[in-house]
């Protein structure tokens, strides 16, 4: 079995400005897992996507992905190694077709050379039909392929969501970060997208971590969980040991998330609760 | 005016129309597919024209007691001749390069910085390159300006009736850039720069190396606009940092593009022709009519008339612009606006 993590996060801290957003966090992320990583609003978690996806670098603290340096990389390099990341508020290409927006992402793609396009088009034009073929495989994953050629910029909220979750399934990547994947999504494509998730955990190898706030998904789905308050890590351990860890209820109770986080024990089952999450 | 003035009025009219129509898919690269605010286009259009103008033009007979003394010559060279003049093609390819030289130096520095930077530089080159060619007159003799530039062909037809000549090869030139844009566009070469127009975050999230493509597309845009000023140097065939001004070398190319259709290369040609048309119709108004800030005034009229009537342009940009992959019968269903 393979023990090493393929993500180390170390002692990294982010400063904005006079705020600390980030604060010392350290975590491992095993390879082929489902990671979640929870916590009140403004607890840091977007920023620590941000931070190992490099977006941003951090002000101190290293990170590892497959006992490699990223940190001080930007996005498109860590994409290269096989790192992907979504996006929290949606970022679509809005102009470009939704079919566009995905036939975008596999990485090594002829076409992009401009003396390729001009010389040799007919061997681009056979990778754009493999490309094409693709997404529109990915859009009928993510439900989305009655809207292949609409403008990305006129779905709604919730497609918009499904459709940068599609992102991440038009490349191959190793560990994929979720933010807030099901927010805005109704229950029925929420567990279509559960099973997705799932199923490229195990067929395709990708590790996952995701951040989400609707308990009853993060329950299901992810083991282990860590759960971050106030830009530290405060606990780490299987959903059901975490659930339990006092310190964690105390976060949620004090922090703006706190009815969040009692739904997932008492109204697991309750259905009318599915459009209530904002 | 007989039918052989009309005819001369139209050629000379088309010929200005299709030089125009070259600085517009120019911009377009530049801003229409890719986002970068380009408000310099002057400096690249003298750049072109100086560079191939003072490589072909032959230098001052010493009796004029001209100030400058640099002409390239290379009209009068023999091997570039051979009856066909192939000097042209050199000059156009060396205004190209030179253009794309200094947008290369330009866009490195600017280019990772944030996007009012370029706007900035390119403002500054555009002021840089005409104080240049004014203070260095032993180049190109300062603002007495630079004149007998060479004729392209000019010995295969009679001087009265070179303008059906230039008129074929501006549109020849024309067509070529048309058809290597078109095809970069509608590649994933294009797909990565509209990304980058649409989201830079999102296209580096998406593993594409965003400066690498923007300096690409700057160049490239840059180098569509040397050929331009080159093709309009060896036009009016005399140049002096004057004729450069913002009005005539930036303001109007941006008119052309938003009226004609940003990201979309037909419109820009076809936005080049209608506001030069205009233009020079207004030109020959009586009175007031005709004065260049009156004129000015209705290319704004026009601006806005056809951001509140047709905000994307007269053709605006396609839907889906990569269509490499169309030939696939399993098309869902393709909507065609
Ligand atoms: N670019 C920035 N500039 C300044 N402050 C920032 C920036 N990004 C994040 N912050 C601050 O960092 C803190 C953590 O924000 P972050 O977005 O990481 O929270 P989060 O855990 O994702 O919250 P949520 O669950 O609401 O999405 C917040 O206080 C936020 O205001
Ligand atoms: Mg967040």
């Amino acid at each position: 079995m393979d023990t090493s993590p393929i993500l180390a996060v170390r002692e990294v801290v982010k400063d904005f400005g006079g705020v600390r957003a980030v604060d010392h966090c350290s975590f491992d992320v095993m390879p082929g897992s489902i990671t979640g990583l929870i916590g009140p609003n403004g607890a840091g978690k977007t920023t620590m996507f941000n931070l190992v996806s490099g977006a941003i670098s951090p002000t101190s603290g290293r990170i590892l992905f497959q006992d490699r340096r990223i940190d001080g990389m930007g996005m498109h390099q860590t994409f290269g190694l096989g790192l992907m990341r979504t996006f929290q508020i949606p970022r679509e290409m809005k102009r470009m077709t939704v079919l566009e927006n995905l036939m975008l992402v596999p990485a090594p793609q002829l076409g992009e050379r401009l003396w390729a396009s001009w010389f040799m088009p007919w061997m681009v034009s056979r990778q754009e039909r493999r490309v094409e073929a693709k997404a529109l495989e990915v859009l009928e994953l993510v439900s989305l392929s009655h809207l292949a050629n609409e403008y990305a910029g006129n779905l709604s909220g919730g497609q918009k969501k499904l459709l940068e979750l599609g992102r991440t399934l038009m490349a191959d990547p190793k560990l994929v970060l979720l933010d807030e994947p099901g927010a805005g999504v109704n229950r029925t494509l929420l567990r279509d997208l559960s099973a997705n998730i799932l199923r490229a955990s195990a067929e395709r190898d990708i590790t996952f971590v995701i951040i989400e706030h609707d308990m009853r998904f993060v329950m299901a789905m992810c083991d282990p969980v860590i759960v971050m308050a106030n830009g530290a890590v405060i606990a780490q351990g299987p959903p059901d040991q975490v659930q339990q860890n006092p310190e964690v209820l105390e976060a949620y109770l004090r922090g703006p998330g706190s009815s969040t986080w009692q739904r997932a024990g008492t109204d697991a089952e309750d259905p009318a609760l599915d459009g209530r999450r904002t | 005016m007989d039918l052989a003035g009309i005819a001369d009025y139209l050629v000379a009219f088309a010929i200005m129309g299709g030089i125009y129509g070259v600085f517009t898919l120019g911009l377009n690269v530049h801003w229409g597919f890719t986002g970068l605010f380009n408000i310099g286009i002057a400096g690249f259009f003298a750049l072109g024209a100086y560079t191939s103008a003072l490589l072909t033009t032959s230098p001052p007979d010493p009796a004029l007691f001209e100030d400058f003394k640099f002409g390239g010559n290379w009209a009068s060279i023999g091997f570039l001749d051979w009856g066909l003049d192939v000097w042209f093609v050199l000059g156009l390819a060396s205004a190209a390069l030179c253009c794309g030289v200094i947008a290369l130096v330009i866009g490195y520095i600017t280019l990772r910085l944030r996007d009012d930077y370029l706007a900035i530089s390119t403002l500054g080159i555009a002021e840089t390159v005409r104080f240049f060619f004014l203070n260095e007159k032993w180049l190109a003799n300062g603002s007495k300006g630079l004149y007998r530039i060479p004729k392209f062909l000019g010995d295969w037809i009679a001087p009265e009736n070179y303008g059906y000549l230039y008129v074929v090869v501006v549109f020849a030139v024309l067509a070529i850039i048309y058809l290597a844009l078109q095809r970069a566009v509608n590649s994933p070469w294009g797909r990565v720069l509209r990304a980058i127009r649409e989201d830079e975050v999102t296209a580096q999230a998406s593993g594409k190396d965003v400066f690498r493509f923007k300096l690409q597309a700057f160049i490239l845009g840059a180098m569509i606009m040397g050929i331009g000023g080159a093709l309009y140097a060896h036009h009016v065939r005399f140049l002096s940092p004057l004729t450069f001004d913002p009005m005539l070398a930036t303001f109007i190319i941006w008119a052309m593009l938003m009226v004609g259709g940003s990201a979309n290369n037909k419109g820009a040609v076809l936005g080049a022709l209608v506001v030069w048309g205009i233009w020079v119709a207004t030109q020959s108004l009586p009175g007031i009519l005709s004065d260049p800030s009156f004129r000015l005034f209705m290319v704004g009229v026009l601006i806005v008339a056809v951001i509140l009537l047709r905000p994307g342009g007269i053709l605006g940009e396609e839907r889906r612009v990569t269509r490499l992959a169309d030939s696939d019968a399993a098309r869902p269903n393709n909507p065609g606006g």
